[in-house]
């Protein structure tokens, strides 16, 4: 039944030539019934309009005064193209309607201006939330409020700023007893988790699940290439050619790769080919951000034929004009790929068009299961998870930046956050006593807290400066801290190595993540700024790189894509490998790889881990193939040499792919394993996560970087100061002191918990690594070889091109000192 | 064994450097109470550094035997820190300091005397040595602190950063001791005209030992 359109919005349809989307008016009808409601819709499906209708119709009259609608947006950038594309209509109907954004940018004035004389409709951000609430007097802005509308919100339920969100709009939900809200979202694997999301602050309101069917299935197909796949690798540059050629072909591409590296890659191996001098760009997080919004407006106005991108384009406005996606390099999940593809051709009932080009030939097995995954509609977005501590102490002091409050009822409030739903009030405590004191077992710091209690018992700040420092300290987006890289003149490396500090000057080429330089050695080559560059060394906040004359860079700064291999294209990668019947639709280069595999060893099977050992060179190797991500091997891979150190088997080193880990060193494995010295279920054995993960986690830097980003989103450490910005290079030196300093004296602290909590899931995926061990307990293959097998080669000619582990080695120093002593007995 | 203008010493893997002909145990910039002069300003870090560090302080004394503690300045992290040590850690300072003869040398965050036991001292010269906080390239002999020197080394692909010793035979510079103590790269700037490079030598410590390096093994960050 369609709900009643105010005269004046049906005439202004109408005079288009236009009628409202049925899921538009679900959205309407749903808002008139008292609901809040989640509308699932692929991008580009009018939703703006979906959303916003219920306010325009609330508003005709225009004799509302007062804040109706918050708009909240993953990106600063949409709220901005929301107020144009939600300006125009109410331009052309005449409605007495105010549309303001409110971001970073916007006036300091503007912003006291919009709390005190609200828009009606305001566009912002989870951060910017978080501010307007902790100001005193905040009911007086959201007191008239009838509408949230949550942009994009698949993209935020899964990080730290959906919790940041959830626990803003617990407070909304306070401030404002009419709210209702509209929450917007892609297709997920599981929507009514999400709709209890939005729910949760209001549970007695019914709240409604829309879905908009319809919508042509996309049209999703891998290279076909004449040329030699790679084994490993994944720069793609095999591509390059039939890529060109394809982007000749078609009026606008985005061509998607996981990591900065490969973008660069990409774009530049384009140009190298360029001769039509197509215009084609490159989008991604390190460049500047006025270079971003640069290509942002070209590709709007349709200037570009190409932009090679990140995730950064995942989610943002949406371009009309683009007719083809590209995806280089692995698809790593089904949902992804399913929205990547759906950032080209929002005519709704045309198919989107895409295309997959793996870097290597493990990758056409996942672009073969992602293909299916897709066909089928098959989702495997992650779930929402369980709210970060670390947030809840920015919120909780937040809150006392508002107002004075009882423990118990801001307990109350909390748990109306769908992630907080099941917090307990023993750890709520907990974190409010560490926003008060530091929650140290050794009460040191009551002559110092930031938060006391009154007479009648309501928690206060103890200083106005406190809220000063929350300010500067909101939100969970943590910079990872940067270094200058530097070009100067090479000085010979070959002879002489280092011979002290090296001087100053040469041009600044760009910032790049300070971790990457802890992994390199002298004179390694790797990719910066488009051309190949050799590490010379560092001083303070800079790196200093010379120019190499290679084409081949020894490193690729790789690093791995922040996202895994999803669980469920990786059951489908071990379906295929364990169906040689499917073999025939791979690539023959592809499926003779794996009948090779099958008659020089064994296939993975589907429910059991494949370990092969042999030997080579001086050395002897053990690879598996988990297929579980690259975070997961390298847990793995830190936790079994460990064990391996212990059963005397000497381990070397490890190389962690996304699909495979390879671990060697000096001990005779398959004898060790023949003669039952060494076992293999013993050595995968489940219990690896306890004392030998807490052994390493406590020298992981790993999980010294995950403290970080949880102590500053805690405020246990400050961003920024007024006056003096911190650089990100000393928060890092002091984190680690602080971690070894909590982890050593009191481990069970609650933000060691909130870190553990997000390694486990994180950088470290513990989670993961423990239902794979789970799934191959006793379903251990063990093949014993003279050589090396051909599924083992991908991740073997990774070695010495990946980054090895970068955790403190004892064995580094070992064999340095070991070399001094040979040099003072004469015997280089 | 660290041999240093005609002197032995024994380096050890907590930092503190062992002086068995004096039966003296140097240690440099403790910096104790560093963390709670941070929560002062509300920054709450844990405020366990100092009972750290006076674990690793009790523990040398104990293994070495030594009967006299030197310590080269930045002793406390604040000039007033002393008077704010927690009763605890209070006691364990006292018990420190009438176990054995204790010389604190004035640094550049704790410039006058402690109100502790033992001798506060501006610097102390000691058979032809001079003992003092920062290091400069004046005289042969120069002990000092203050730079929290570490280094990073590379081998086949590894690389690892510690605190380290480092000296040319004219100027020794020991590690940072306290718990709460960063460190910075022996090739930063800082560090810059100190040091005679051809006769450099330089102690990583370990774990559970020190590890002397080639210098060229030397790099950056």
């Amino acid at each position: 039944m369609a709900p009643p359109l105010p005269p004046i919005i049906a005439d202004w349809f109408a005079a288009r030539g236009w009628a409202p989307r049925s899921h538009q008016l679900d959205v309407l009808a749903s808002h008139q019934a008292e609901a809040s409601q989640l509308l699932i819709a692929p991008t580009g499906a009018g939703k703006t309009l979906a959303g916003f209708l219920p306010t325009l119709s609330d508003l005709v009259d225009g004799d509302f005064d007062g804040l109706h609608t918050l708009y909240i947006s993953p990106l600063k950038a949409l709220a901005v193209d929301v107020q144009r594309n939600l300006s125009n209509p109410i331009a052309e109907m005449d409605l007495p309607i105010r549309v303001e954004t409110r971001t970073g940018d916007t006036s300091a004035a503007k912003r006291a201006r919009q709390r005190v004389k609200p828009p009606q409709v305001l566009l912002t951000t989870p951060e910017q939330l978080a501010l307007l609430i902790s100001h005193p007097h905040a009911e007086l802005m959201f007191g008239t409020l009838r509408r949230v509308v949550l942009d994009e919100l698949h993209a935020l339920v899964t990080s730290k700023r959906g919790d940041l969100l959830s626990l803003g709009l617990a407070r909304l939900a306070k401030l404002a007893p009419d709210m209702r809200i509209t929450a917007l979202s892609a297709t997920v694997a599981r929507p009514d988790l999400l709709r209890d999301w939005i729910a949760q602050p209001r549970p007695e309101r019914r709240t409604d699940l829309l879905r908009m069917v319809g919508g042509a299935p996309p049209q999703l197909q891998i290279l076909e290439t004449e040329e030699r796949l790679p084994w490993a690798g994944h720069s793609a540059v095999y591509a390059h050619r039939e890529l060109y050629a394809v982007i000749k072909q078609h009026k606008t591409t985005l061509l998607f790769v996981n990591t900065r590296s490969q973008a660069e890659m990409l774009f530049q191996g384009l140009w190298d080919i360029n001769e039509d001098m197509l215009p084609i760009a490159l989008h991604h997080g390190s460049l500047s951000v006025e270079q971003r919004r640069k290509v942002e407006a070209a590709m709007a106005s349709g200037k570009l034929k190409a932009v090679v991108c990140t995730s950064t384009l995942d989610l943002g406005i949406d371009w009309g004009d683009v007719d083809l996606v590209v995806q280089v390099g692995a698809p790593k999940g089904s949902s992804r790929m399913l929205q990547r593809i759906g950032r080209a051709n929002h005519r709704l009932d045309d198919p989107s068009e895409a295309l997959l080009v793996p870097s290597n030939r493990f990758e056409v097995l996942e672009c073969e299961a992602a293909v299916e995954a897709v066909a089928e509609g098959h989702q495997d977005s992650e779930d929402p998870m369980p709210g970060g501590y670390d947030v809840l102490a920015q919120h909780v002091l937040g809150m006392a930046c508002a107002e004075p409050f009882l423990a118990e009822d801001l307990y109350a409030e909390v748990t109306r956050a769908w992630p907080y739903r099941d917090l307990s009030r023993e750890k709520f405590d907990k974190v409010l006593d560490f926003v008060a004191t530091g929650g140290y077992a050794l009460r040191a710091y009551e002559r110092y807290a930031r938060l006391r209690q009154n007479s009648d018992g309501k928690w206060r700040l103890s200083h106005p400066q406190v809220a000063q420092q929350y300010r500067l300290n909101i939100g969970t987006i943590i910079e990872e801290p940067m270094v200058r890289v530097r070009l100067v003149r090479a000085r010979g490396l070959k002879q002489g190595r280092t011979t002290g500090p090296i001087g100053a000057g040469g041009r600044v080429l760009g910032e790049m993540e300070e971790y990457f330089f802890g992994t390199l050695s002298l004179g390694d080559t790797f990719m910066f700024g488009g051309e190949i560059v050799a590490f010379e060394g560092m001083k303070d906040n800079e790196a200093f790189v010379s120019r190499a004359f290679s084409k081949d860079p020894k490193i690729p700064s790789y690093m791995g894509g922040k996202f895994p291999l999803s669980t469920y294209l990786a059951e489908r990668v071990r379906r295929i490998m364990d169906s040689p019947e499917e073999w025939s639709k791979l690539p023959d280069q592809v499926g003779d790889w794996l009948r090779l595999q099958r008659d020089l060893s064994v296939m993975p099977r589907r429910d059991s881990l494949l370990v092969e050992t042999f030997p080579r060179g001086t050395q002897n190797f053990l690879v598996c193939y988990p297929f579980e991500g690259r975070l997961a091997h390298q847990t793995l891979g830190m936790l079994l040499t460990r064990r391996l150190e212990r059963m005397r088997a000497r381990p070397l080193g490890f190389v962690a792919s996304e699909y495979a880990l390879a671990v060697w060193g000096l001990g005779d494995l398959s004898a060790l394993i023949r003669t039952g010295r060494l076992s293999l279920d013993e050595l995968f054995s489940e219990d690896m996560l306890g004392d030998d993960l807490e052994a390493w986690l406590d020298e992981s830097a790993l999980m010294k970087r995950t403290f970080r980003n949880c102590a500053i989103i805690a405020g246990l450490i400050e961003r920024r100061h007024p006056g003096k910005e911190k650089t990100g290079r000393q928060i890092t030196m002091s984190s680690d002191i602080i971690y070894d300093v909590l982890y050593q004296h009191e481990p069970d602290h609650i933000l060691i918990e909130a870190t553990r909590r997000d390694a486990a899931r994180g950088l470290l995926d513990i989670e993961r690594l423990g239902q794979m061990l789970s799934r191959i307990r006793h379903h251990i293959v063990h093949k014993p070889l003279h050589q090396i097998s051909p599924l083992a080669v991908p991740v073997m000619l990774d070695i010495g091109k990946e980054p090895i582990f970068g955790e403190a080695r004892e064995s580094a120093m070992a064999d340095a000192a070991d070399e001094l002593i040979r040099e003072a007995l004469g015997g280089r | 064994m660290l041999r240093f203008a005609g002197h032995n010493f024994e380096p050890l893997s907590s930092g503190a450097l062992y002086w068995r002909a004096r039966q003296t145990l140097l240690v440099a910039d403790l910096h104790l109470e560093k963390m709670a002069s941070f929560a002062r300003r509300g920054q709450m870090l844990p405020p366990y550094d100092t009972a750290m560090t006076l674990s690793r302080l009790e523990t040398d004394i104990r293994r070495t035997g030594a009967t006299r503690l030197l310590s080269l300045g930045d002793s406390f992290h604040r000039a007033d820190s002393a008077n704010l040590l927690t009763p605890a850690d209070r006691m364990r300072v006292d018990a420190i300091t009438e176990a054995v003869e204790c010389i604190w040398l004035s640094g550049n965050h704790d410039p006058a005397p402690h109100a502790i036991g033992g001798l506060c001292l501006p610097e102390l010269e000691l058979d032809g040595l001079l003992f003092t906080h920062e290091p400069n390239k004046g005289r042969t002999g120069l002990v000092a602190g203050h730079l929290h020197p570490a280094a990073r080394i590379a081998m086949d692909g590894r690389t690892t950063r510690k605190p380290c010793f480092v000296h040319d035979n004219r100027l020794l510079i020991l590690p940072a001791y306290g718990a709460s103590t960063g460190a910075l790269n022996i090739l930063s700037p800082a560090f810059m005209g100190l040091f005679h490079w051809p006769a450099l030598e330089v102690v990583m410590l370990g774990r559970d030992r020190t590890y002397p390096v080639p210098v060229r093994r030397l790099v950056g960050g």
